[in-house]
């Protein structure tokens, strides 16, 4: 049984599959028909994903031997593995007790320490904050994935920054514990991947480099790292199997370092008792090294089918996460229906993903939708081979990060290796501009009207078609209503036409999903030529929008709606919700005085908190928040009447 | 009378290119700067993207009104035709504030009238788009008072609408005293904000009459007419924004056709956006493209040549099945698809004679009696003279045809591809006879008869036959008078095309006619 969902669960009954295991899923009711339910053989209702009762019973009753936790919910949880141990069901992973060390990041530096790896310098909490220096990272002890981490530059700011560790952290982990350390400015993500058995051989798998991190979320993950020398490699992996030898390590685990690229120092950080989101760059260059298989054999009792000696590095991969988030528009989840998917393909690529076209994503669960890997006999061209699978990657209806991804794996930073941990956090990426995407929403748009295009195949149909003929002179240009009116002349295959003015040559406009005649609702995979330039995209055409996503970014134009009443207009002064979710905290009352800035109420979605504050100074003339309740996106939340406005 | 077709088109093209310009560089100039939209421009965004649109008579006006050689008021100053709008064919009559401001010279409102008769005999939706001062007051005795003149243009309005035929106005600029009841005529009505007046009198006419003073918005804009006066029913952003609306209201229409008020609504045929009487089939280019016809038809109307040349380049599959193809030869009928509509053709191939005339009779009966509509392809010198033929009576075979003619209750769609003189203009369906549309090639000629016979004629009754001073003078009127573009210019057709395009403006003729259901046939005495 797969304790997990999503793209991780699919992965482990590939794997499953292959070997002649039979498989069982645990669903909510929410995911009842998603894709890893039907991947498995059995499928187990549950409440939730993270109720260790309810996912050990469906163990129980599916009659399984052996629990796969996958990564986030239970599969670092040392309840979970002993209520699973005590029900008599084999988890795939470390014993409870390796967890519940390792889980917790004082007694892991501890024993880290104990073996001789070397850990960042930490202080005490109750030591004096302005003996501490700065920076310093707040972080909570049961924690992981960035969640309940602070970064606090003065002692000030230390007191504020624990509170909301802390309430992350319980709310995360169901324990507010913290640790305070040193923080690293300039630090790059090292890990190393180990694998140990219960006969007391622990192997490492080499170091992945997961530097490109955003708010120490992951980003990108590569493996070899691209700054690790042969010296390094040797000490920081040496140090991971120490590690797991002295806790005895059985199954697939991963040792995380912080490296300072100022002096080439590294400290231990974690060890993740599980298997990691971008496990797939350490199965490519070594080989095709199953670490899912090499868990399950493991687990089963074997032991680990490989010896140090017989593992080496075959080339360079690169992973990209695929998340739900409007990456150029504050990082904001998104949820909604994939209308369609088309996931990359060919030499080199690999996907790791659970997203189908037609499928709803909800705010309810992580929002990564899938991985893109790439692997390549060097670096550079992963990377490339990367860039190019971004570029073929396309969802429409919801927002993806991937021309985020994309302008990442394009940028001469990431080229060069010179990303560190905090470099996201200082750099803003330049979001793509719509003018090539509207270029091809507007042809699109002009000829799946026009004669020329679907089941007529060009054909002449009705003496009022839309070729845009006029007595005796030019055709009439068709202008497309788009976020402004575009012009479009000729749009015809392969005959050169003009949008917006600039010359352009259709090359290519097929059919992804065909539209029915009348509403001209229809996906097309557009090639035209811009600027002798092949610009390709994917186009779905809506009654009131059209969406392009051109180089993995969606760019979603919006037709003019001529029914809307303008309505009482929602001034500047409206605070909505950026995102569905729950409302936290109402901080203010109607009537109250507010500064530009000040702090009205937070909400809270995808386990971030966001905080709502005042568009200027003003008076608060309206309070439609209630803490605690279900609030949907764009709801208005506060109302800010300026001072000067009165 | 000896250009070449191809030149004679280059002509046609470069008069449709100038009047399609409008008014004055310095009015455009104007217009564009208040934010408002060409009146071309307006209707290419009125109809769907990209939408073909038969433009009704452009060159409307030609050389009236100003000096020779001169046409200050350009398409009439109003652009009129047929385009689908929301997925479905209606009428658009929209003024050009660029010309004259709009006004209406007594041509504007023929072409106004004309495009509302249109619209009724084939059942289509109007959308007026109105930016107009209203009646041109220097001519009011030419634009006001009489059956055809201003006031028809309400009378029209209401009896579509009591038809069913929806009536839409848009008020994009000023709608001045008359004017003001297009809008207020019609079903339902958007007005642009600051931009759109409408008002009985203007605020120079308050003045004089109560001395109340008060500016055009207050009297009459958007707002007030939106909110207070209720005149109008939706008040739009600007000149898009109300073309969006009215693409809106038109999207609203019951999806049939045939919109007569409790009368049966036409079958839909199965995976067809539209109706027909008739059944339509799939689309079949001909086999000659129709750019030959340039190579195949004589510059000069006297040269003969065999029309079903003309008649391959124009119907589906280049396939036509010929009627009595042995009898009466220089008429010639047959059956035919254009554009997938099922067509009888009638054709002039020489001088009518009795037997011509019998069979073209017959002939336009069967189609009548099938429901099929009739193409007429005019090119005519009239019937037969001379006492051999007179004694044995051409009059009334001739009288047959007409009777055939002017009682057919199928669509009529005549093409004059050549001459059109005397009474063969009436047997071949000219503008008396109530075609739902007629065209015109621009090497036609039109006249009651050819300008060398009517000088002869009125040289012989004046007792000096040989006098060319009298004849002179009258030969050069029937030159004059007998263009197309003179004809064009008074309404005696709907455009002037160009061959090439014969098929498609006849596709789009029957595409509308398809709109409105076929009475029973039924004729008067055919004297025997």
């Amino acid at each position: 049984m797969v304790a997990n969902r999503g793209e991780i669960a699919l992965r482990v009954f590939r794997t499953a599959a292959r070997l002649g295991i039979r498989t069982v899923a645990i669903h909510t009711d929410l995911d009842a028909t998603a894709p890893h339910v039907r991947a498995a053989d059995d499928a187990v209702r549950v409440g939730s994903y993270l109720d260790v009762d309810e996912v050990v019973a469906a163990a129980v009753r599916a009659g399984a031997d052996a629990v796969h936790p996958g990564y986030g919910f239970l599969s670092e949880r040392a309840a979970f593995a002993s209520a699973l141990e005590a029900a008599g069901v084999t988890l795939v992973g470390p014993s409870p007790a390796v967890m519940e060390q390792m889980g917790r990041k004082d007694l892991a530096r501890e024993i880290a320490t104990a073996a001789g790896v070397p850990v960042v310098p930490s202080y005490a909490l109750d030591d004096d904050p302005e003996s501490f220096a700065y920076p310093v990272l707040v972080k909570a002890a049961a924690g992981g994935g960035g969640k309940g981490m602070r970064v606090v530059r003065s002692a000030a700011e230390l007191p504020e920054a624990r509170a909301a560790a802390a309430r992350e952290a319980a709310s995360a982990f169901g324990d507010d514990t913290l640790l305070v350390e040193k923080y690293v400015e300039r630090g790059r993500h090292l890990e190393v991947q180990v694998m140990g058995d219960s006969h007391g051989n622990v192997v490492h798998l080499f170091e992945r480099d997961c530097s490109t991190q955003r708010r120490h979320q992951k980003v990108l993950e590569e493996a070899p790292g691209p700054t690790v020398d042969a010296g390094l490699r040797h000490r920081m992996t040496a140090a991971a199997v120490a590690l797991g030898k002295q806790v005895g390590y059985v199954g697939a685990g991963t040792v995380e370092f912080l490296l300072d690229a100022d002096t080439g120092e590294f400290y231990f950080l974690e060890m993740n008792t599980r298997l990691q989101v971008e496990h797939p760059v350490t199965e490519a260059i070594t080989g095709g090294f199953d670490l899912v298989e090499e868990q399950l054999r493991v687990a089963a009792g074997e032991q680990v089918s490989l010896s140090q000696g017989e593992l080496g590095i075959v080339g360079h991969a690169i992973e990209a996460r695929v998340y739900a988030e409007d990456a150029f528009g504050g990082f904001l989840p998104q949820a909604g229906r994939a209308d369609l998917v088309r996931w990359p393909s060919g030499p080199g690529i690999r996907v790791d993903h659970a997203l189908e076209s037609g499928q709803v994503v909800s705010t309810s669960y992580d929002p990564m939708l899938g991985k893109v890997i790439a692997h390549g006999p060097d670096r550079e061209s992963a990377r490339l081979a990367l860039l190019r699978a971004l570029e073929d990657t396309a969802v429409t209806g919801l927002t993806t990060n991937t021309g985020f991804l994309r302008a990442l794996v394009a940028s001469d930073e990431f080229r060069d290796a010179t990303i560190d941990t905090a470099w996201l956090d200082r750099h803003e990426l330049a979001p793509p501009s719509a003018d090539e995407a509207r270029l091809l929403a507007a042809w699109a748009s002009a000829y799946a009207a026009s004669p020329a295009a679907g089941a007529t195949g060009g054909r002449a149909t009705h003496p009022f078609q839309a070729d845009g003929w006029r007595l005796a002179g030019p055709p009439a240009p068709v202008v497309v209503e788009l976020d402004r009116p575009v012009s479009v002349e000729h749009a015809r295959l392969g005959v050169p036409g003009t949008v917006d003015g600039v010359p352009v040559t259709a090359v290519a406009a097929d059919e992804l999903r065909p539209g029915h005649e009348v509403v001209l609702e229809v996906v097309l995979e557009v090639v035209l030529e811009v600027d002798g330039r092949r610009r390709s995209g994917v186009v779905d055409l809506r009654a009131h929008t059209v969406e392009v996503v051109l180089e993995g970014q969606r760019h979603v134009f919006t037709r003019p709606d001529v029914t809307a009443d303008a309505g009482p207009a929602a001034g500047d002064g409206t605070v909505v919700a950026p995102m569905p979710g729950t409302v936290l905290d109402v901080r203010v009352a109607e009537g109250q005085e507010v500064a530009a800035g000040e702090l009205l109420g937070a909400m809270e979605a995808m386990k971030m908190e966001f905080a709502l504050t005042a568009p200027y100074d003003g008076v608060v003339t309206a309070v439609d928040a209630v803490a605690g309740r279900q609030v949907a996106l764009g709801a208005r939340l506060f109302e800010v009447t300026g001072t000067d406005q009165a | 009378m000896t250009q070449d077709l191809r030149s004679l088109v280059e002509d046609l093209r470069e008069r449709l290119a100038v009047a399609r310009l409008g008014g004055s560089a310095a009015a455009r100039e104007k217009h564009t700067a208040r934010g408002k939209m060409l009146v071309r421009d307006r209707v290419d965004r009125l109809l769907d993207p990209g939408s073909a649109f038969l433009e009704l008579s452009p060159l409307a006006a030609t050389g009236m009104y100003g000096a020779p050689g001169e046409t200050p008021v350009p398409s009439a100053g109003i652009v009129t035709g047929i385009g689908r709008i929301s997925g479905r064919e209606c009428v658009v009559v929209a003024n050009d504030a660029t010309v004259k401001g709009g006004t209406y010279y007594p041509v504007t409102v023929k072409k106004h009238l004309r495009a509302q008769q249109v619209a009724a005999d084939n059942h289509l939706p109007c959308v007026y788009l109105v930016d107009s001062g209203g009646a041109f007051l220097p001519l009011q005795d030419e634009v006001f008072p009489d059956r055809e003149h201003f006031g028809r243009i309400f009378f029209n309005q209401a009896n579509l609408s009591a038809r069913g035929i929806p009536q839409v106005a848009s008020v994009m600029g000023s709608c001045t005293a008359g004017g003001a009841y297009v809008p207020a005529m019609s079903d339902e009505t958007v007005i642009v904000k600051e931009q759109g007046t409408i008002f009985l009198g203007g605020p120079p006419l308050v003045k004089a009459a109560t001395g109340e003073v008060v500016t055009a918005e207050e009297l009459g804009g958007g707002d007030v007419h939106a909110r207070t006066s209720g005149v109008v029913d939706h008040l739009a952003e600007d000149d898009a924004h109300a073309l969006a609306i009215v693409r809106s209201i038109v999207s609203t229409f019951p999806a049939s056709a045939g919109f007569e008020t409790g009368a049966a609504r036409l079958p839909r045929p199965a995976g067809s956006g539209q109706a027909a009487p008739w059944e339509v089939r799939e689309v079949e280019e001909p086999l000659e493209d129709p750019e030959t016809l340039y190579d195949v038809v004589p510059a000069d109307t006297r040269t003969p040549y065999d029309v079903r040349e003309v008649i391959r380049r124009v119907v589906d599959g280049s396939r036509f099945q010929e009627f009595k193809k042995l009898y009466g030869e220089t008429l010639v009928t047959g059956f035919a698809h254009i554009w997938g509509h099922p067509v009888g053709i009638v054709a002039n191939n020489g001088i009518l004679f009795s037997e011509s005339a019998l069979k073209g009779a017959h002939f336009i009966e069967l189609c009548n009696q099938r429901g099929i509509p009739l193409v007429f392809l005019q090119n005519i010198s009239g019937f037969m003279v001379g006492r051999e033929y007179e004694n044995k009576g051409i009059a009334r075979d001739g009288a047959k045809l007409v009777t055939a003619v002017a009682c057919s209750v199928v669509p009529k769609l005549t093409v004059v591809i050549g001459g059109s003189f005397g009474a063969g203009n009436y047997g071949m369906c000219g503008r008396a006879y109530d075609p739902r549309f007629l065209w015109m090639w621009p090497n036609a000629r039109i006249s009651v008869m050819g300008g060398e016979q009517a000088a002869s004629v009125l040289a012989t009754v004046a007792g000096r036959p040989e006098d060319e001073e009298l004849k002179a003078p009258i030969r050069e009127q029937y030159e004059t008078q007998g263009s197309p573009y003179y004809a064009t210019a008074r309404l005696w057709d709907d455009g002037v095309i160009d061959p090439a395009d014969t098929r498609r403006v006849l596709g789009m003729g029957l595409a509308a006619a398809a709109h409105a259901p076929i009475p029973s046939p039924s004729y008067g005495i055919f004297r025997m």
